[in-house]
């Protein structure tokens, strides 16, 4: 696999350094892999996420006014360390406390909170909350729960939204769950993505297969299928969706998001098929946005998002942001 | 051989990096059939760190020892291995104490703390800890010091003790090929983990035979 690179080691920084240079108004504190805003509100509750990179523009995309405050950076598909989160939770700290947005993955389950459990003894004000949007696999009281994926870009907007108005620690926690209640996501490869350190593709899928269901590190999903229509897919997809969360009668942002290896024509050309299927469904699109947000690497494919929206959250989504992956 | 002196751990110590870091690529093919890939690397990582800040570690005894190897694994194994295996060490480090010498009775007390150490971790972030059949490394960390408990209360030899150990271990690993996760690395994919064994139960079995066989 032919890549853009120097060595596997130094990936994650030379790209960090990449992005700070387009975005000068970002600070990227190299020893811990930080990617922060220059400029520290500390009357706003400060706001961070991160985990694995490999995501792009996910996590440190996403810094900037009215989404995140800070993004950790893990190695590629690795969670950030314990040591990594707390700096990150210090260098942002604010007077009115600092929410981590986890994906639930048990690795950044575990540094995130021992991380928290650190900084509250700095009597530092810190939440967290879990965003489980994938509904590729079932969930059940035995199993850690449903992956975190695309749908996290909606709560980072709409906590970010709920921070940058002055809301409490409290506040932004309750409508950051309210999102995570209201999201849902599935996806699909093509292809599998391939990790620089390791060069070869994560799993293989013939030239007439597709995996459908699966996750943003290569992990398998629900089932390895012939590759379908865009409006088959669109039509299973949605309509698994709607299955898990019904979506009759209600206003609905949507997210086309790509896995970074499908052309964007490929993904418009999906939000045509999958946007009917929604109205079908008796559903409103607000708001749609089309594009790469959260990527697996090289991954060919895409993951559908549907939140379903109030007055409160149409307002938070509608406000203002501007970052380097989402502006308005 | 009968007991396990300080020197003795920092060799069974560099034994484990070597064997860990010789195995990077392994355990991440073993990790993607049903988890992320990462394991391998992100193991690999925290003990090519260990052996880079190798002079730096503490050598007063082998409390001293285990509790500086595990600020440097905790830090710098990626993903959740940093957590878990940080975590085990410390919990090691504390039961062993500043002892200069330890016996089969002591290493297994070390090994039940390491299941305690890790169990404590997932409590704080999942609301309970693994435990056998979850389908994580616990599968394979509590028969080999369930066996070396076994072993020390029978009066065993130690060096017979810890290949009755690493062989509890594979088996405990083998065993989670059979069954569907429930907790760690693949316990987002359910059933669909069935047919592989998890990663890191399979890597301890490794390491733990590589133990035993350097040092027989």
């Amino acid at each position: 696999m032919k890549k853009i690179i120097n060595t596997p080691e130094t990936f994650v920084i030379e790209m960090c350094k990449g992005l700070i240079k387009a975005h000068p108004e970002l600070d990227f504190i190299e020893k811990f892999k930080v990617v922060k805003k220059k400029e520290i509100n500390t009357n706003k509750v400060s706001l961070i996420s991160g985990g694995g990179s490999g995501h792009e523009p996910a996590h440190a995309g996403f810094v900037g006014k009215g989404m995140l405050d800070a993004a950790v950076c893990g190695d590629i598909f690795a969670s950030p360390s314990i040591k990594q989160v707390y700096t990150a939770i210090t260098k942002t700290e604010s007077k009115k406390g600092t929410l981590l947005i986890i994906k639930n993955y048990s690795g950044d389950c575990m540094n995130f909170n021992e991380a928290a459990a650190l900084a509250r003894e700095d009597d530092i004000d810190v939440d967290a909350v879990y965003v489980n949007d994938d509904i590729a696999v079932k969930d059940s009281l035995y199993t850690v729960g449903r992956r975190g994926v695309a749908g996290t870009v909606f709560v980072h907007k709409i906590a970010g939204a709920a921070a940058e108005e002055g809301r409490s620690l409290a506040e932004v926690k309750a409508v950051a769950n309210k999102t995570i209640q209201n999201v849902r996501s599935i996806g699909f490869a093509l292809t599998s993505c391939t990790v620089p350190a390791k060069g070869t593709p994560t799993f293989e899928l013939g030239a007439d297969e597709m995996e459908y269901g699966v996750g943003i590190h290569g992990e398998p999903g629900r089932q390895r299928m012939p590759v379908a229509k865009a409006d088959d897919l669109a039509a299973a997809m949605v309509s698994q969706i709607d299955e898990d969360m019904s979506i009759a009668g209600a206003e609905v942002a949507v997210m086309i998001n790509g896995f970074g290896g499908s052309p964007l024509q490929e993904l418009y050309l999906f939000n045509n098929s999958v946007s009917a299927e929604i109205e079908n469904k008796g559903a409103k699109i607000y708001k749609t946005l089309v594009g790469n947000f959260m990527t697996s690497i090289d991954m060919a494919g895409a993951s559908v998002t549907v939140l379903k929206l109030d007055s409160e959250l149409k307002a938070l989504l509608d406000a203002e942001v501007n970052t380097p992956a989402l502006k308005n | 051989m009968n007991k396990i002196t300080t020197k003795d751990m920092t060799v069974i110590i560099n034994t484990m990096a070597d064997i860990i870091i010789e195995n990077e690529v392994p355990f991440c093919e073993l990790d993607s059939a049903a988890g992320d890939g990462d394991f391998g690397m992100s193991l690999a990582k925290g003990f090519k760190q260990l052996k880079k800040e190798w002079d730096e570690l503490d050598f007063d005894d082998i409390g001293a020892f285990l509790k500086s190897c595990s600020m440097v694994i905790m830090e710098h194994c990626g993903g959740a291995s940093g957590p878990i295996w940080g975590s085990a060490f410390r919990a090691a480090a504390k039961a062993a104490g500043n002892v200069e010498e330890i016996g089969l009775a002591e290493l297994a007390e070390i090994m039940q703390a390491a299941v305690v150490g890790i169990q404590k971790t997932g409590e704080r972030s999942f609301g309970r800890g693994a435990v056998v059949g979850d389908k994580t490394l616990i599968d394979a960390l509590v028969p080999a010091a369930d066996s070396l408990s076994a072993s020390a209360d029978a009066g065993e030899e130690l060096l017979s003790a810890m290949q009755k150990a690493a062989a509890a271990a594979v088996a405990g690993a083998e065993s989670t090929k059979l069954i569907a996760a429930k907790m760690g690395r693949a316990g987002t994919v359910g059933d669909r983990s069935i047919g592989y064994p998890d990663a890191g139960a399979f890597g301890l079995g490794v390491i733990f035979t590589g133990i035993v066989n350097s040092l027989s």
